[in-house]
C-alpha cells in the first residue's frame, strides 16, 4: 500500500537547457503561481529527486510534486524514458506529467502519449506566447485539475 | 519359283545342275536381302548423320543460349547488387534526413527561443531606459528569431512530406478543396472572393498529402489575389491526351514565365516578402506531394494576369511519367 504518499504543491521542472529553464521559471513566476519550483537538469536527476536516490538520498520519496514539466530531448536519459520509469513505479504512476518541448515531430507526440503523458505542449519561440502557455498550464494543472488522491 | 528360274536360264541357253539350283537360289535371295539391308542401314546411317548434325547444331545453339543466359544472369546479378547498394545508401540518407529533421526540430529552435525570449524580457524590463531606436533594434532581434522559426517549421513541413508513407484511398478532391476554402475564408471573412469548384473529382490518392497539396495551391491563389477587387479562384479538371489534368486558376498577381523553373524549388520566391509574404515552400510542398503520387505539376501565367497550376494524380505510382516533368 502507498498510504504514505503526500502530494506537495511543488512543480518539478526537468530541463537540461539553462536558457529554457530560466525562461520557463520566469514565465511560471510571471503567471502569479507561488508554488515552489524544483529544477532537475536532466532525466537522471529527475528520477533521483522523485525516488530519493543519489544526490537526493535524504529526500522523502513519498512526497510527490503536484506537476512535472518534462523536456523530451535531454542527454543520456530522455524525457520519454523518464516518463516510462515514472509510470512503471506505483508512487508516480498517476503523477501529472506535461511534456514541454520544442519538437512538433509526430514521433515525439505519439511516443509521449503512448508512454502515458497527460499533456504535450510545444514551447513557442515568442516569450509572451510561452508565458501565456505556461500560465494556462499552471492554472489548469495546479488549480483546476483534481489530482488523484492515491495511486492505483 | 524354281520353275520360272529354270525357264529363264533355259531361255538364255544356260544349264544348271538341278541339285545346285535350289542352293543357288537360296544364296542369291540371301544376298539380295543382305544388299537391301545394307542399303537400309546406309540410309539409316545417313538419316542418323543428318540427325546428329542437327543435334550438334541444336547443341551449339543451346550452348550459345546458355552462355547468353549466363551472361544475362551475371548482368542481373550485378544490377541486383547495385540496387542493393543503392537501396542501402537510400536507407542511410533517409535515416540521416530523419535525424537531421529531428535535430532541426529540437536543437535549432532552442537558441531561437533564447534570442527571442531574452530580447523580449529585456524590452519589457528596460522599457523606460531605452530610446525609440534601441527599442526598435530589440524588436528586430525578436522578429528575426520569429522569421527563422517559421523557416525551420517550413523546412520541417517539407521534409515531413518527403518522409511520409503514401497511403492511397479514394478521395474527392473537390470536397477537400471546399474544406480548404472554408479555412481560407475564415482567415479573412471580409474578402470579396468567388470560388468555382467542380462537383466531384475522385482520385486514388493519399488523403492527408493531397490536402497538403490543395491547401498550398489554393492558399497560393488566395494570397496572390489579395489585391484584386474581386478574387476569382477555380478548381476543376480537364482531359488532355486521355489523361485527367487538375487545375487551380486565379486572377491574381501571376508571375513572369521566365522564372517558372524556380516555382517548385524550395525557398525560391518570385515575389519579394514586401509584396507578398511567404518563405517559398508552399509550391515545393505541393510539387512533392504530386511527385510522390507519380504525377506531374506545372504552371502557366503572365505577370498581373493570374496564374494556372496544373497537376496529374495517376492511380498508381507505376504509371509515373517523368517525375520531374515540370513545364
Amino acid at each position: 500500500m502507498n498510504r504514505g504518499i503526500m502530494t506537495t504543491k511543488s512543480i518539478l521542472l526537468v530541463e537540461d537547457t539553462p536558457d529554457d529553464a530560466e525562461l520557463t521559471m520566469m514565465s511560471l513566476k510571471a503567471s502569479g503561481l507561488l508554488n515552489e519550483i524544483v529544477l532537475a537538469e536532466d532525466g537522471l536527476e529527475a528520477l533521483e529527486y522523485l525516488f530519493g536516490q543519489g544526490r537526493y538520498a535524504g529526500r522523502n520519496p513519498m512526497e510527490i510534486p503536484a506537476l512535472v514539466l518534462l523536456d523530451i530531448k535531454m542527454p543520456r536519459l530522455d524525457g520519454i524514458e523518464v516518463l516510462q520509469r515514472l509510470r512503471a513505479d506505483s508512487r508516480t504512476s498517476v503523477l501529472p506529467v506535461v511534456m514541454l518541448t520544442t519538437s512538433t515531430e509526430d514521433v515525439d507526440l505519439v511516443r509521449a502519449y503512448q508512454s502515458g503523458a497527460n499533456a504535450y505542449v510545444r514551447k513557442p519561440v515568442s516569450l509572451s506566447q510561452f508565458q501565456e502557455a505556461v500560465r494556462q498550464l499552471g492554472l489548469f494543472w495546479i488549480l483546476t485539475n483534481e489530482p488523484p488522491k492515491m495511486p492505483r | 519359283m524354281s520353275s520360272s528360274f529354270e525357264a529363264t536360264m533355259a531361255a538364255d541357253g544356260l544349264r544348271v545342275p538341278n541339285d545346285q539350283t535350289a542352293e543357288f537360289v537360296k544364296l542369291r535371295a540371301a544376298n539380295l536381302r543382305q544388299e537391301k539391308e545394307i542399303e537400309d542401314l546406309k540410309e539409316e546411317n545417313r538419316a542418323t548423320r543428318n540427325e546428329n548434325s542437327g543435334l550438334r547444331n541444336a547443341a551449339r545453339a543451346d550452348r550459345s543460349e546458355i552462355v547468353d543466359l549466363q551472361r544475362a544472369q551475371q548482368v542481373i546479378g550485378a544490377l541486383n547488387r547495385d540496387l542493393e547498394v543503392r537501396n542501402r545508401a537510400l536507407q542511410e540518407v533517409n535515416r540521416e534526413l530523419e535525424s537531421f529533421s529531428y535535430a532541426v526540430s529540437h536543437d535549432l529552435r532552442s537558441p531561437l527561443r533564447s534570442i527571442h525570449g531574452f530580447s523580449e524580457a529585456l524590452k519589457k524590463s528596460a522599457a523606460t531606459k531605452l530610446s525609440a531606436e534601441e527599442d526598435a533594434w530589440l524588436q528586430k532581434i525578436s522578429d528575426a528569431a520569429d522569421r527563422m522559426d517559421r523557416l525551420t517549421e517550413d523546412l520541417l513541413r517539407l521534409s515531413r512530406i518527403t518522409r511520409a508513407e503514401l497511403k492511397r484511398e479514394t478521395v474527392d478532391l473537390a470536397l477537400v478543396a471546399r474544406q480548404v476554402i472554408g479555412e481560407l475564408r475564415q482567415t479573412d471573412p471580409d474578402r470579396n472572393a468567388v470560388f468555382a469548384i467542380s462537383d466531384e473529382l475522385r482520385v486514388h490518392a493519399d488523403p492527408v498529402l493531397v490536402r497538403v497539396a490543395l491547401s498550398n495551391l489554393l492558399g497560393n491563389a488566395w494570397k496572390y489575389t489579395a489585391r484584386r477587387a474581386e478574387a476569382l479562384i477555380s478548381f476543376g479538371c480537364e482531359v488532355r491526351d486521355g489523361q485527367t489534368v487538375f487545375c487551380v486558376r486565379d486572377n491574381g498577381a501571376g508571375f513572369d514565365m521566365a522564372y517558372a523553373s524556380k516555382l517548385f524549388t524550395p525557398f525560391q520566391r518570385l515575389h519579394s516578402a514586401r509584396e507578398f509574404p511567404g518563405s517559398g515552400v508552399g509550391l515545393a510542398c505541393a510539387a512533392r506531394v504530386v511527385h510522390k503520387h507519380g504525377g506531374r505539376i506545372w504552371a502557366d501565367s503572365k505577370a498581373e494576369e493570374g496564374a494556372a497550376f496544373f497537376f496529374t494524380i495517376p492511380d498508381s505510382t507505376g504509371a509515373a511519367e517523368d517525375p520531374d516533368g515540370n513545364k
